[in-house]
């Protein structure tokens, strides 16, 4: 078969623009699968708290985020054992700048030495915490954000509220970041707040709570909520990935989704692929015929249109997984500046997605050169000579 | 390329026996060859003429085992053409036939080199064997100097030579043409029969030739002429007669 390769290769490229306009047909649609591919391996990445012996547990009210608990649940959590540390983080909402799409972050309220108790993983890359401490006014803003809004330590950042109607004016006291680089959000003290709109002040949103280990993370999930299972405002308790997987589930079954869009493109790639090479194998009836007759066999003819199919998919495979290699880092950083910026740090080159997609590409070849190279080869000689007339 | 001793006269290469082919078009079968019988010899150079829709094409596709008869037999050498399975059949042909086509056939993004080597890619010759028998099938055709140029480089009379070099690439004893002028000007085709009688005179190939042009049949040894699917007449004739023959042939085939 290796005798026959230089033929392959130039009949895949007998009509440069159409084998070239082919791969990009496969290149495209190959690039959203890697994305597509990468971003439910994000989804499905471990606890990224956990990865790092940091167990982290996220309690709200079980209704929904939107209901708020009572402050004292906070102090209860914390006696419990097993806790090391919890705070609030409560949403603040609101607007910043002009409100457009772009200066969309999260906002939240928390006690400032017990949030870095809880993330105590976070690096301040400038400013300091104790400068945070020591400013009621002052905020910390996660690395992301800071390179998106073009923040830096000093600077002064307004919000205004909507849910609770006050205008902060905050200080920007320190750069934060957080391992797993999704640092995108802006955490102020909770006193200002409290200052600000006293209401307030009764209520919490969230309880994040740092585990002593894993076997106690497991045990406080329970504990937790079954403290509160018959007050007022029950709680949910999930872990730290959990939580964050629960804001994908709000727009439905998002792996279905994304598998099921996958699955079409996949689709469309082979219709594409099948058309040209069936465009191929149609125009060469003849040349194909007069093969045979020299002597190639059925199996020889069968094999050189599957492999020049093959060939086209693997170009269009490799250049589609080069590409997303590349640009896949501009990707990511460009979504960790957005509320995605969670899932975007699970974003990475995947071997696995890296390899699937290539093999995705040599099946579409296979299946695609199935057809017309049987019917090259199947087809009788003497009706093969005939066309040229 | 071997210009081999001759055969023994009279060394029968095929031998037809009662053949008989029919195609079924719906329900309406056409008999396209009736009953033929014919035998040629070893280094005979046989033109089939006949008018349109005489069996011609179909004859020599048998001969050269791209058809299947109805019935009857074939015998080419000591091989029954007729009852070789069709993977056995593609190997036979790539050691035993030669085809050389009206319009030539060569593969466009081939070069004149790769067109002549590419039946050559099936047998077991190595890269260098290859190459020194594309070569030298190419030299034969007086085309060495054009190996690297593309079937669009060339004209249609030095296409044809390609495809000549082609089809004598592997030494085939047996050269089947169809209409190897029917596509070029006088002086090209003129070019070509003497190619095909010096294949013929110096190395020895037998040739089956489908023609309707008188001239290119007068350079045969024997002229075979097909009418309905019958055989009407089968005339050997010594060289420099052949033209008037060939003339007479044609003029009653119209």
């Amino acid at each position: 078969m290796l005798k026959f390769l230089p033929l392959v290769l130039k009949n895949a490229f007998r009509k440069k623009t159409r084998t070239l306009l082919t791969v990009g047909s496969i290149v495209l649609p190959l690039l959203v699968i890697c994305l597509l591919g990468t971003f439910l391996r994000a989804l499905d990445r471990p606890d990224p708290g956990a990865t790092r012996g940091m167990f982290r547990l996220v309690t709200r009210h079980k209704v929904s985020l939107a209901n708020f608990l009572p402050h004292a649940y906070l102090d209860k959590v914390r006696q419990l054992p097993g806790v090391v540390a919890a705070t609030e983080l409560d949403w603040f909402g609101g607007k910043y700048g002009d409100g457009g799409v772009k200066t969309i972050f999260s906002r939240f309220a928390v006690e400032p030495e017990a949030f870095f108790q809880v993330f105590d993983d976070a690096a301040i890359l400038a400013g300091s915490k104790t400068d945070w401490y020591a400013d009621r006014a002052g905020c910390i803003v996660g690395d992301n954000l800071a390179a998106k809004l073009g923040l830096k330590v000093g600077d002064k950042v307004v919000l205004r509220g909507d849910i609770w109607p006050v205008t902060l004016e905050l200080n920007v006291r320190a750069i934060y970041q957080i391992p797993d680089g999704s640092g995108a959000s802006l955490h102020f003290n909770r006193k200002y707040l409290e200052e600000a709109s006293p209401r307030f002040g009764s209520t919490l949103g969230m309880i994040w709570t740092k585990a002593k280990d894993a076997r106690a993370a497991t045990s406080l999930i329970d504990t937790i909520d079954r403290m509160f299972e018959n007050s007022s405002y029950p709680t949910k308790t999930e872990t730290e990935k959990a939580f964050q997987m629960s804001f994908m589930s709000l727009v439905g079954n998002v792996k279905m989704l994304v598998t099921s869009i996958g699955i079409i493109i996949i689709f469309v790639i082979l219709l594409i692929a099948a058309n040209t090479m069936a465009m191929a194998a149609r125009e060469r009836v003849t040349e194909i015929a007069v093969m045979r007759t020299l002597g190639f066999s059925k199996g020889a003819i069968l094999e050189m249109i599957l492999l020049e199919s093959v060939l086209v998919a693997v170009l269009g495979g490799l250049l589609g997984v080069a590409v997303f290699m590349v640009i896949e880092p501009t990707i990511k950083r460009g979504l960790m500046t957005t509320p995605l910026g969670t899932f975007a740090a699970g974003f990475s080159l995947y071997p696995g997605i890296l390899l699937f997609a290539f093999l995705v590409t040599v099946g579409i070849g296979l299946v695609a050169g199935v057809v017309p190279a049987v019917r090259s080869s199947q087809r009788s000689i003497v009706d093969g000579l005939r066309e040229v007339a | 390329m071997s210009s081999a001793s001759p055969a023994p006269p009279g060394t029968t290469l095929i031998r037809i026996d009662s053949l008989v082919k029919q195609y079924t078009r719906d329900t309406q079968v056409l008999t396209v060859l009736d009953n033929l019988s014919l035998s040629v010899d070893e280094g005979d150079f046989v033109a089939l003429m006949g008018p349109s829709g005489s069996g011609k094409t179909t004859l020599l596709n048998l001969i050269a085992g791209i058809d299947r008869p109805t019935s009857g037999t074939i015998l080419v050498g000591d091989k029954q053409v007729s009852a070789m399975s069709e993977a056995a059949l593609a190997k036979w042909r790539s050691a035993n036939v030669g085809f050389i086509f009206q319009l030539y056939n060569l593969v466009p993004v081939l070069t004149a080199f790769e067109n002549v080597e590419l039946p050559l890619l099936l047998t077991s010759l190595n890269r260098a064997r290859r190459r020194k028998q594309a070569e030298l099938a190419l030299s034969v055709v007086g085309l060495a100097d054009r190996m690297d140029h593309y079937p669009r480089q060339l004209s249609g009379g030095q296409e044809q030579r390609v495809a000549i070099a082609r089809a004598i690439a592997t030494d085939p004893k047996l050269l089947v043409a169809d209409e190897p002028t029917g596509d070029l000007d006088s002086k090209a085709g003129e070019e070509i029969l003497v190619l095909m009688e010096r294949l013929n005179a110096e190395f020895k190939k037998t040739i089956v030739m489908v023609t309707h042009d008188p001239k290119a049949a007068s350079r045969a040894h024997r002229l075979v002429h097909l009418d309905k699917g019958v055989l009407k007449e089968d005339v050997h004739a010594e060289r420099g007669k052949a033209v008037g023959m060939a003339a007479a042939v044609s003029a009653s085939s119209t």
